[in-house]
């Protein structure tokens, strides 16, 4: 009863601090704030605070130091590793950007934009596009995620391959630091070796280290003609033998390469039962690719051409090109389809590996193999962003498995790809972070020096640990 | 049986439509352009009448510039035997293309016509009925289903509040509905052959076929921009807002 009467207290305090309409006090309206993307997880917080503008920001920053409270910055939620859930409800508030989704300028001379941290990434790539202007970032969340959030975990998508993580569409960036202060990094420079590139700090870091409320970003011309195919394919390493030849016989101009096993048709359907099936499902492989071009190359020339002389080789063996856009978003929908329909399939395990893309292959040939000897009764599947040495390595529970069956099924799986996972020297997390999610594998794989350099550099910028704390390395009360 | 299907190439239904600054046409610089959806589903019909055995042969025409001929290929790829391709740089109107059809049909003799019931850039919706008048063939439009049986062709039409089937005597012309087939996907083999497939190129001249336009496009505008919406904080301000906002309550 006492807490309770502290967190009404601190919630009152927060709106006499910064108004009513900036604080959301009612419980019941944190719900959405509160839990993870799958609906797995849900947890509280004291409040949320929704920002205006980067003052405002500015502000509740300090309004949560007065009252000794900490900031688990949020963007669009769809994070998934639980790095904007918080953990500790009497304590934490939720710091939403979604309010702050002001385009500030956009220089198509610059091919250059400054847009605030909760713009939509999806809103953000169509009003680009109007202007003949490209964002690269695409991934699934897109509808719903937000930049802010994407520069905090360096987000990846399946434009990596050509255009690079988050990290590389970044020019600058403007945060609101623990202290309450803004740091104004929002430079557009391409060239700018004035000393050390604060920026990379706050990119990936989660919310530990700012608050990120602009960023400046990166340009590219908008792709003219794009052509989407999906191929058949023997295994996955004549897959990676077709990515190799893709780049070089296409001057690099492939955009997205995807892998995916034939369960992928069924896992889709679960999702979306209309969904069309293009091609044969016996494959024992998929490849989703998609070449783009712009001025005088011929993108379709060239996808045709590649896959012409693929064929000849059996690097491909059977395969649809989309002839209309409408078609092309029918091949993704497979794609995409496939992380519903296992979310359908209730609480499994999700990882998102990394590997040399030369040895990609050889390391799901392996692990896949230790997983149908050790859990034959679970469905383990590997897809995703191949061309990048990045796979999902998902093991399903069987459809019956009681929660706690579920529970020590995916712990044993786990343990088993993070093992495999160390001799082929791969990260345990390519794209999604550490969050609170993988905090122990993260613990169990740094070494000491690189230990001490992350607490210093935490204890320099956020001394009173007071931006997620929990998140990435375990909580320190340091005060 | 022969089945002709007539394709036209326009822009890709997916594509924002941009209209150009003077406002004389829609832009079309560098827009993907895609085979009209309803023409794909007229190419899906024949090829699956070719596949029951009902069709010996389809051959897939269109009249309009070079780059359509990939338009062409595609329909070759799809399953189509060879393609008829009259070349023009004019904007072709439905009577010019009707007329410039008649003269084809007039020469292949096909047991059917599959056309789209309309083109998506300036739905028409008349070559198809403008075709039957010229060559005098019963026709059927809005098809959501064909069937030959006997020597009769059996339109089915999707129509306000039912649907009616229709016997025709062939030959005989059919354009269609949304409803007709789901178009298959290009496959790779088939494209690789579809290079190899005969495409011959006639021009409006040798047809005797006049295309040139007896129309004119004075102005394109494009729809006025909705308004982003807004999320009103309470009732008390809703009613405010339609009250003296909207005005349109009082
Ligand atoms: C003819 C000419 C053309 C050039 N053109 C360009 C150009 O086009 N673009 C451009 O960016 N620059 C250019 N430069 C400058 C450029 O910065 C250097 O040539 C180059 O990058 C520095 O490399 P270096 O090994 O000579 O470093 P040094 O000159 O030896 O050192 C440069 C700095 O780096 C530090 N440093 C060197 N090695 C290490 C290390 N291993 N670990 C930690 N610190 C280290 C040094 O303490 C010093 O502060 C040019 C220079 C010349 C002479
Ligand atoms: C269907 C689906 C597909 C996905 N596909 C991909 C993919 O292909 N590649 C990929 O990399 N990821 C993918 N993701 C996960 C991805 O990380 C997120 O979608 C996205 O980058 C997170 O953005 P968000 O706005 O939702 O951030 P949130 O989930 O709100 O937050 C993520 C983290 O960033 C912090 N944060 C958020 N905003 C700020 C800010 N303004 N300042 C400081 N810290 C902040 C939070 O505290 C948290 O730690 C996918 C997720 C889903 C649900």
């Amino acid at each position: 009863m006492e807490a309770e009467a502290l967190v009404t207290s601190l919630r009152n305090q927060l709106v006499d601090l910064l108004g009513q309409d900036t604080v959301v006090t009612e419980p019941h309206d944190h719900e959405p704030y509160c839990r993870d993307w799958h609906g797995d997880m849900t947890s509280a917080a004291v409040a949320v605070l929704r920002p205006r503008d980067t003052g405002e920001v500015a502000a509740a920053v300090r309004a949560c130091r007065t009252l000794d409270l900490d900031i688990v910055a949020q963007g669009g939620n769809t994070g998934l590793v639980l790095g904007a859930l918080p953990d500790r409800p009497e304590r934490q508030v939720v710091l939403s950007l979604e309010r702050m989704r002001h385009i500030r300028s956009i220089d198509e001379a610059d091919f250059s934009a400054i847009v605030e941290a909760g713009c939509v990434l999806e809103e953000l790539k169509l009003g680009l596009e109007e202007r003949g202007l490209f964002f690269p970032l695409t991934l699934g969340a897109q509808g719903s995620c937000r930049i802010g959030g994407n520069v905090s975990t360096n987000a990846g998508g399946v434009n990596v391959l050509r255009y690079g993580m988050t990290r590389e569409l970044v020019l600058g960036l403007e945060v609101v630091l623990a202290d309450g202060s803004v740091w104004d990094g929002l430079s557009t420079l391409r060239k700018d070796n004035r000393g050390i590139d604060l920026k990379q700090l706050f990119i990936g870091a989660e919310g530990t280290l700012g608050i990120i409320t602009a960023v400046a970003i990166k340009l590219s011309p908008l792709p003219e003609r794009i052509e989407t195919a999906l191929l058949g394919v023997g295994d996955l390493h004549t897959a990676i033998a077709l990515y190799r030849h893709a780049r070089r016989a296409c001057c690099d101009l492939v955009s997205a390469f995807e892998f995916m096993p034939p369960s992928a048709f069924t896992l889709a359907r679960e999702a979306q039962p209309d969904l069309p099936l293009p091609i044969a499902i016996d494959y024992p492989a998929y490849v989703l690719i998609e070449i783009s071009s712009s001025g005088l190359i011929d993108a379709k020339q060239l996808m045709e051409g590649l896959l012409e002389q693929a064929m000849e080789e059996s690097l491909v063996l059977d395969g649809v090109i989309a002839t209309s856009q409408a078609q092309a978003r029918q091949l993704w929908a497979i794609r995409e389809g496939m992380n519903e329909g296992q979310a359908l399939r209730g609480p499994h395990l999700r990882t998102d590996v990394s590997v040399p893309l030369s040895r990609l292959a050889a390391f799901v040939a392996e692990i896949g193999a230790e997983l149908d000897d050790a859990l034959p009764q679970c469905l383990a599947v590997a897809y995703g962003h191949v061309g990048d040495g990045n796979v999902h390595l998902n093991v399903l529970p069987p459809a019956g498995a009681t929660l706690a069956e579920r529970h020590t099924l995916i712990e044993q799986a786990k343990k088993m790809i993070n093992f495999r996972l160390d001799h082929y020297h791969g990260s345990f997390s390519a794209e999604h972070g550490i969050g609170r999610l993988k905090r122990d594998e993260f613990e169990h794989w740094i070494s000491p020096v690189h230990r001490r350099l992350l607490e210093a550099l935490k204890r320099a910028i956020d001394p009173e640990y007071r931006l997620n704390p929990g998140c990435q390395l375990p909580p320190i009360t340091a005060r | 049986m022969k089945v002709l299907v007539a394709i036209k190439r326009v822009i890709d239904y997916n594509v924002k439509i941009r209209v150009k600054s003077d406002h004389s046409d829609v832009d079309l610089t560098n827009v993907k352009m895609a085979m009209n959806p309803f023409c794909e589903i007229a190419v899906e019909e024949a090829v699956r009448l070719k596949e029951k055995g009902v069709a010996t042969e389809v051959v897939v025409v269109t009249i309009g510039p070079k780059a359509a001929q990939e338009q062409l290929r595609t329909a070759l790829a799809l399953g189509a035997d060879r393609a008829i391709h009259v070349e023009t740089d004019l904007r072709v109107e439905s009577l010019g293309a009707a007329r410039a059809l008649a003269k084809i049909v007039e020469e292949q003799q096909p047991g059917l016509v599959i056309l789209g019931k309309q083109a998506i850039d300036t739905d028409n919706n008349q070559t198809g009925q403008m075709l039957a008048a010229l060559t005098g063939l019963p026709q059927g439009t809005f098809a959501s289903e064909v069937a030959v049986e006997d020597g009769r062709l059996r339109v089915t039409r999707e129509i306000d509040g039912g649907l009616e089937t229709l016997e025709l005597t062939l030959p005989a012309i059919v354009t269609t509905d949304l409803r007709l087939n789901e178009p298959r996907y290009a496959k790779l083999p088939d494209i690789m052959k579809a290079k190899k497939k005969p495409l011959e190129v006639r021009t409006p001249a040798d047809l005797g076929v006049e295309l040139a336009s007896r129309i004119k496009l004075l102005k394109v505008e494009p729809p006025a921009e909705r308004q982003a919406g807004i999320k009103v904080g309470s009732v008390d301000e809703l009613i405010d807002k339609l009250k003296n906002e909207a005005k349109v309550i009082s």
